[in-house]
């Protein structure tokens, strides 16, 4: 009976979800010194912390993976197995796109113009503040889980509302980005480069929304 | 085999209470000694009845009492070694269903296939279906009123202070009528429904008030230490609520796995004394003192580990889920049994877990694990069946 009982419990993939918050929480602050150097010009040091963050991604795509390989058929979570993934990807998708970022960052050199830089700067803090909240999102889910208390489920409802209302201004700011890049730059190469930067760091707040959007079904009853 | 099953099974029991500190491991081993004492000396004779001459007529044989003798033995053996055997592998076999197996294999070599009582085993086969879907249900059931009535309030403090009492009335009510008519039948109360309720209920309200009271002076233990009114107590509270459910446990086990140790040497030692084979084997008190002294000194030997072992393992079970498992089971056995239904402990401990899973209430559940269990209960009575045929052969080959 001994045996029945803990085999019966498998291992929860909340740990390992945890795990994958954390890595995207680093790859954030990394994003952050990274266009910050890119900006001052030293494309050396920006180089490094662009391969330190290539190689946190495919950590934490072992991580995903590895949660993903693991539940199989007959595993009955406490939330539903479909929502469950599809957090995890939207999760993913925050690092790929500040990989992204980085990447098409590094494609041109002195791209962010000096009237524009203190605007990307405020962009890149304000798309920082949801992802930075997706870590606590998961730690607060996971004692959820475990109390069921409601008390707990507010707190991870009022982490949802935070990250709704930060993605929210970081889309403010990026449409008034794209106003000033349309009024002030006439460089038809120049403008689809910075447009397309605009959107692509508009898209990590954007996903990490998508994943509390699913954190906030998984919560549901 | 009896101190195995001590170290093992009860060990189980009083885990998850040590595991959330409502007790200590000295405690647990005393607490769920004395409890599986009692239950092996109250109530473990009438299971071993059953065992014995349920399923065979011994009258059939009373001219071949050496038949019998080695019939039983061979019997034995062929249980003990597919219990082994199944735990080796690692699947969660019925004891009970074994020996019937086991019984059943030597009555057919010796008193003919249409001579054995195939209605006790009609249940047997009835028990795969209703143990864990009974289990699931009714621990299910109670999760999801424990989740609406205490952790989805404002305060789930508050309302596990006010619900404990009547939470405490509903277990000493399952736990009262389970010892009038499982544990204490042997006592011959022959007490009808009605008047085992008007027995249990108002014990049952001492107790809820009793319980009241304790519970009040423990808060203010707990709050002058911690202010905080967190999940910890709420936690603390149900731990202590455990406890009850994990001594029926203890008894319970005392009752039937003793008696299942013990019941067919019971037979031999009958059927050797008196050189004949009794309709009604009766197992001598101090038999099953032996065999509770057994469990006992297991518990002593390796229980303290075990429990340790457990309390620190099985960290998915928290006090709640545990409380709700442990006490929808032993609700499920009082009813079916009530009922005339046919059930078996552990899968309805096992189907209790997995309803609190399905009502979301538990941590991440491995379901291939049933279709083990499935496979085991279809795989013991025929094993042993022919394990028991095939030692018999051999025993009366050798010795007659």
């Amino acid at each position: 009976m001994r045996w029945l009982l803990s085999s019966l419990f498998f291992k929860s993939p909340f740990e390992n979800l945890q795990k994958h918050a954390d890595k995207v929480k680093e790859c954030a602050v990394l994003f952050k010194r990274a266009a910050e150097l890119h900006m001052r010009g030293n494309y050396k040091e920006f180089e490094a912390i662009t391969d330190e963050v290539a190689r946190l991604e495919s950590e934490a795509d072992a991580i995903k993976r590895n949660i993903r390989n693991h539940l199989p058929r007959g595993i009955l979570m406490p939330v539903d197995k479909f929502q469950f993934f599809q957090y995890i990807r939207e999760q993913d998708k925050v690092m790929d796109e500040i990989e992204e970022t980085l990447f098409w960052l590094s494609f041109k050199k002195g791209s962010i113009l000096e009237e524009l830089k203190e605007d990307f700067l405020n962009l890149i803090d304000l798309v920082i503040k949801p992802v930075n909240l997706l870590s606590p999102l998961v730690n607060q889910a996971k004692i959820y889980f475990k109390t069921h208390l409601d008390n707990d489920r507010n707190k991870v409802k009022a982490i949802c509302r935070d990250i709704r209302q930060w993605e929210r201004e970081a889309d403010f700011v990026e449409k008034e980005i794209k106003f000033k890049i349309f009024e002030g730059i006439s460089d038809a190469f120049l403008i689809f480069y910075l447009i397309r930067l605009t959107e692509y760091i508009g898209s990590i707040a954007d996903h990490a929304e998508n994943a509390s959007d699913m954190m906030r079904a998984m919560i549901a009853r | 085999m009896a101190a195995n099953i001590g170290a093992n099974d009860l060990a189980n029991a009083m885990g998850t209470s040590v595991g959330s500190r409502a007790i200590t491991i000295r405690q647990a081993v005393i607490i769920s000694m004395i409890a599986n004492a009692l239950g092996a000396v109250l109530a473990g004779g009438h299971v071993t009845n059953t065992i014995s001459k349920g399923i065979i007529n011994p009258q059939l044989l009373s001219a071949e009492p050496d038949k019998f003798i080695i019939g039983m033995f061979a019997s034995l053996l062929a249980a003990g070694i597919w219990v082994n055997i199944a735990t080796y592998l690692g699947l969660p076999v019925s004891t009970t269903h074994s020996i019937v197996g086991a019984v059943i294999g030597f009555g057919i070599l010796s008193i003919g296939i249409a001579n054995i009582c195939w209605k006790k085993v009609v249940p047997i086969v009835l028990s795969w279906i209703t143990s864990p879907v009974a289990g699931a249900v009714i621990g299910g059931g109670i999760y999801v009123f424990v989740e609406r009535k205490i952790l989805r309030t404002k305060d789930p403090y508050k309302a596990s202070l006010a619900y404990s009492p009547i939470l405490i009335f509903l277990v000493f009510v399952v736990l009262i009528l389970s010892l009038i008519f499982k544990g204490l039948k042997n006592l011959h109360l022959n007490l009808s429904f009605m008047n085992a309720l008007l027995i249990s209920v108002p014990v049952a309200v001492l107790f809820g008030f009793l319980g009241k009271y304790y519970i009040k002076w423990q808060v203010k233990r707990h709050i002058s230490a911690n202010e905080e009114r967190g999940y910890s107590l709420v936690e603390s509270l149900f731990a202590q609520l455990q406890l009850l459910t994990a001594c029926y446990v203890a008894f319970a086990h005392g009752a039937n796995d003793v008696a299942n140790a013990v019941g067919p040497w019971a037979a031999i030692f009958s059927a050797i004394k008196s050189k004949s084979v009794s309709l009604r084997v009766h197992v001598p008190l101090w038999m099953l003192l032996i065999g509770g002294i057994a469990v006992g000194g297991g518990l002593m030997a390796f229980g303290a580990n075990v429990i340790k072992t457990i309390g620190e393992n099985i960290t998915e079970i928290n006090p709640i889920r545990g409380f709700c498992a442990e006490f929808g089971a032993a609700t499920t056995i009082l009813v079916c049994s009530r009922l005339g239904l046919p059930i078996s402990t552990t899968h309805v401990i096992v189907g209790s877990v997995v309803g609190i899973g399905i009502a979301r209430g538990a941590g991440t559940l491995d379901l291939r694990i049933l279709k083990n269990i499935c496979i085991s209960w279809l795989v013991t009575l025929p094993f042993t069946l022919l394990l028991a045929m095939l030692l018999y052969k051999i025993l009366i080959y050798l010795i007659l």
